[in-house]
């Protein structure tokens, strides 16, 4: 059938910069083993597979700069590497245990050793670096990668400070370019957030496309005749792709998606909270905190204590279903639409990239699943990007998207509510003060100039959206209240020092170590 | 903290959490009882537990069901760092837009201002709201008095479009006033379809083009305020209608 629609998937594969080398064994790195072993190395498996088969179908991965030098970092590879031969202990552990003891877990536990060994041989085979596996999909054509700001920063709340918000565009741009070769011809937005102007700073680096939130187009100054169906042009040529929220909500929705589905895997049901602690201490924190282990036995059930087995065979058929039911919804929410608007709908759907595998644990096969389904004969969908989109050159409509985001209440309040809006004063004064630094020494040499380039590594860490992100979740509230101070405070180091024409080389060799982002990064950038 | 559903938690991560929390029965408590006491503690925060990016809410970077609340450890402490200040020592003021109804505005005063205003008493201050509208060259000015010992203000914005910026001022005795700093401006512009909420209500397919994108399959808008207000007022408008 011919193809009468278009779907973008666009993934942002982000986490924030957290390398404490050290310490032993730190917590919050975690986040980013936990991703790389349940989202990183099972969605590239997936791509490679749909790429073996030459389907002819393409998404989008945005990797974020403070995640790809995490990715390309040595001891944070070597420091998986122990994840993941610890988890593949367990898991052996596990197999033997639930044979004898819970027999309904055995299946689990086999297929969860087996995926920590599959991650090994992919790790290994990717020489540690899964960015190289990364720039193999895109060449292989089955996916494009793009990139986002430098510490994937909420722009909207930066107005005022244009260096920065170019500083963060620009190193974004230089990031992507040395990680994968490529300049980037989309960007995306962090959290969706856009403020109108902000796609003259992205015209500037040679940006075509931005990803927006699903009211930018309601509220936009202008009559948007195609709504959300249509990416519009930005009057500086470069091109907003509305999110769709329907489609996103089949998926997104805590209380409607397909994640939802009690035969699902339960996220929160962990053998590291509901096992004798004599028998997991090796497994978790040192100090004795419980803590995922990545081995969950059960299906979601319901709203109960009583949780029943995960069975997979029964999750797997559901995939399917749950597959086939999102293009149907597509394709007749395009038999609908694109009657009244008189062109073929193009809908946006932006996640985040470990929604799949790592939160919805089928998330990673019914993405395989809709990928596949979609090179039917019967299906009229075109899975695709917006730059082979804009490539056919369409004809678009000239609007202003409304500033707006995809947090909570469609705005900034995610960011800047009681829990977070203390840290603008300070961020705010660190940017100042650099731009001020910048002007006032300007093209230094050696050991002045690595200073100041420590210093704008320090306040670029700084603007990072997760760390008002996780003030306002609770989710690790205290971790990041330490770093956003924490980078601040070295800000200042830097600032005193060169009110008094001085640098602090002990403070500079430690600070450089620690942070190993941005190494060519030039603070000159912060002048205005 | 804890973010997740707590129905969804078996009975040892419930235990386990409330023994967290601090609770000396959480041993003995029963589920029921250990789910009410965590709902209520969470619900006295002065943040609830937010859900995030409207229906959908996976809750990013958790390693565990509560907040870790790593210690300082001076190991990861560099040569020479001070704490941060609580104030810059400099008169100036921001302005934050959080929503078109709402903006976040703090502001510091310099010290040797400070001792200025302290022998008044620290009357006068006050915030000035300036809102430059499209086609008017008068701006259209409000105030706020503040305290002297205030240094933060939610300002309600009243969804006007036009460019927006806040003054720091102080009235002097004999009324005049004094300019003490000035925020940045930040544009903020009407929605076309604020002022065209008939259109939309009268053109059922117009109306469709926009809100298939922006309601779930059960008819759940997008977490927004001024699209559930235009989709209410469409909605009056049809009822009206039949009626």
């Amino acid at each position: 059938m011919p193809k009468t629609n278009y779907v973008a998937f666009i993934l942002n594969a982000h986490l924030p910069y957290v390398r404490h080398l050290e310490y032993p064994r730190f917590l919050e790195e975690d986040w980013l083993y936990e991703a790389i072993s349940e989202t990183y190395l099972p969605m590239i498996r997936m791509l490679n597979r749909i790429a073996d088969d030459q389907l002819p179908v393409r998404l989008v991965i945005s990797v974020s700069p403070t995640l790809a030098t995490m990715l390309g970092d040595e001891p944070l590879q070597e420091r998986f590497l122990a994840y993941l031969e610890k988890h593949i202990e367990l898991g052996q552990k596990e197999v033997q245990r639930t044979a004898s003891e819970q027999r309904e877990y055995a299946e689990m536990a086999q297929e969860y050793l087996n995926r920590y060994q599959s991650d090994l041989e992919d790790f290994e085979a990717c020489g540690h670096n899964i960015l190289e596996s990364f720039r193999r999909l895109e060449e292989r054509g089955v996916v494009q990668l793009i990139t986002t700001a430098a510490t994937h920063a909420y722009l909207p709340l930066y107005q005022e400070f244009p260096a920065a918000i170019n500083a963060q565009i620009e190193l974004g741009i230089k990031s992507h370019l040395e990680n994968f070769g490529r300049i980037s011809r989309g960007f995306w937005l962090p959290e969706c957030g856009y403020f109108p102007g902000l796609e003259r700073y992205l015209r500037a680096k040679g940006v075509q496309w931005f990803q927006c939130s699903s009211q930018s187009m309601l509220l936009s100054p202008d009559r948007v005749d195609a709504g959300n169906l249509r990416p519009v042009r930005c009057p500086n040529g470069v091109v907003a792709f509305p999110r769709d929220y329907e489609l996103t909500s089949l998926v997104w929705s805590n209380t409607e998606g397909y994640p939802c589905d009690p035969h699902y895997r339960e996220f929160y049901r962990d053998i590291g909270y509901d096992l004798p602690m004599d028998y997991i201490r090796d497994y978790i924190d040192a100090s004795g905190q419980r803590i995922f282990t990545g081995y969950k036995y059960c299906a979601i059930t319901g709203k109960t204590n009583e949780k029943v087995p995960y069975v997979p065979s029964i999750a797997r058929d559901l995939v399917r279903v749950h597959a086939s039911n999102f293009l149907y919804n597509v394709q007749d929410k395009a038999r609908r639409t694109s009657k009244l608007i008189g062109e073929k709908p193009f809908f946006t759907l932006a996640f985040d990239c470990e929604l799949f595998g790592h939160w919805w644990y089928e998330g990673i096969d019914w993405l395989e699943q809709v990928l596949r389904q979609s090179c039917g004969n019967d299906c009229t969908t075109e899975m695709t990007t917006p730059s082979n989109f804009l490539e056919t050159k369409p004809n678009l409509q000239t609007a202003r998207p409304a500033f707006s985001s995809w947090g909570v209440g469609g705005f900034s309040s995610t960011w800047l509510d009681g829990s977070n809006q203390w840290i603008y004063r300070h961020v705010f004064e660190a940017i100042k003060r650099m731009s001020e630094l910048a002007e006032r020494f300007p093209d230094q040499t050696s050991l002045k100039r690595r200073f100041l380039n420590q210093a704008a590594r320090e306040v670029l860490l700084a603007m990072a959206s997760d760390w008002p992100f996780i003030m306002y979740s609770k989710s690790d509230a205290t971790y990041a209240r330490k770093r956003f101070e924490g980078h601040l405070e070295n800000f200042n180091v830097v600032y005193s020092n060169m009110c008094k024409n001085a640098v602090n080389t002990e403070w500079l060799v430690k600070a450089e170590r620690k942070d190993l982002i941005f190494k060519d990064v030039d603070y000159n950038i912060f002048r205005s | 903290m804890v973010l997740i559903n707590l129905g969804a938690l078996s009975d040892s991560e419930l235990r386990y959490i409330a023994q967290q929390e601090g609770f000396g029965d959480w041993e003995d408590a029963d589920r029921e009882d250990l789910i009410e006491r965590l709902q209520e503690k969470y619900e006295d925060e002065d943040n609830p537990v937010p859900e995030t990016k409207g229906a959908g809410t996976t809750r990013r970077y958790l390693t565990s069901l509560t907040d870790f609340g790593m210690e300082a450890s001076s190991s990861d402490e560099l040569p020479g760092v001070e704490k941060l200040p609580e104030d810059y020592n400099s008169t100036s003021i921001h302005l934050l837009i959080r929503d078109p109804q709402w903006a976040y505005v703090y502001w510091s005063v310099a010290p040797a201002t400070r001792e200025v205003l302290d022998d008044k008493n620290g009357c006068g201050l006050f915030l000035r709201v300036r809102l430059q509208q499209e086609g008017s060259e008068i701006p259209v000015d409000f105030d706020i008095e503040v305290g002297l010992n205030d240094s933060e203000w939610n300002i309600n914005l009243n969804d006007s479009s036009g460019v927006y910026s806040i003054l720091l001022c102080y009235r002097q005795a004999d009324g005049t006033i004094q300019q003490l700093a000035t925020s940045g401006s930040v544009a903020m512009y009407r929605p076309y379809w604020a002022d065209h909420y008939a259109e939309i209500g009268a053109e059922a397919d117009l109306f469709n083009i926009y809100f298939s994108s922006l309601v779930t399959r059960s008819g759940e808008p997008v977490d927004n305020q001024i699209i559930r207000n235009i989709a209410r007022i469409f909605t009056e408008g049809e009822n009206n209608a039949e009626n």
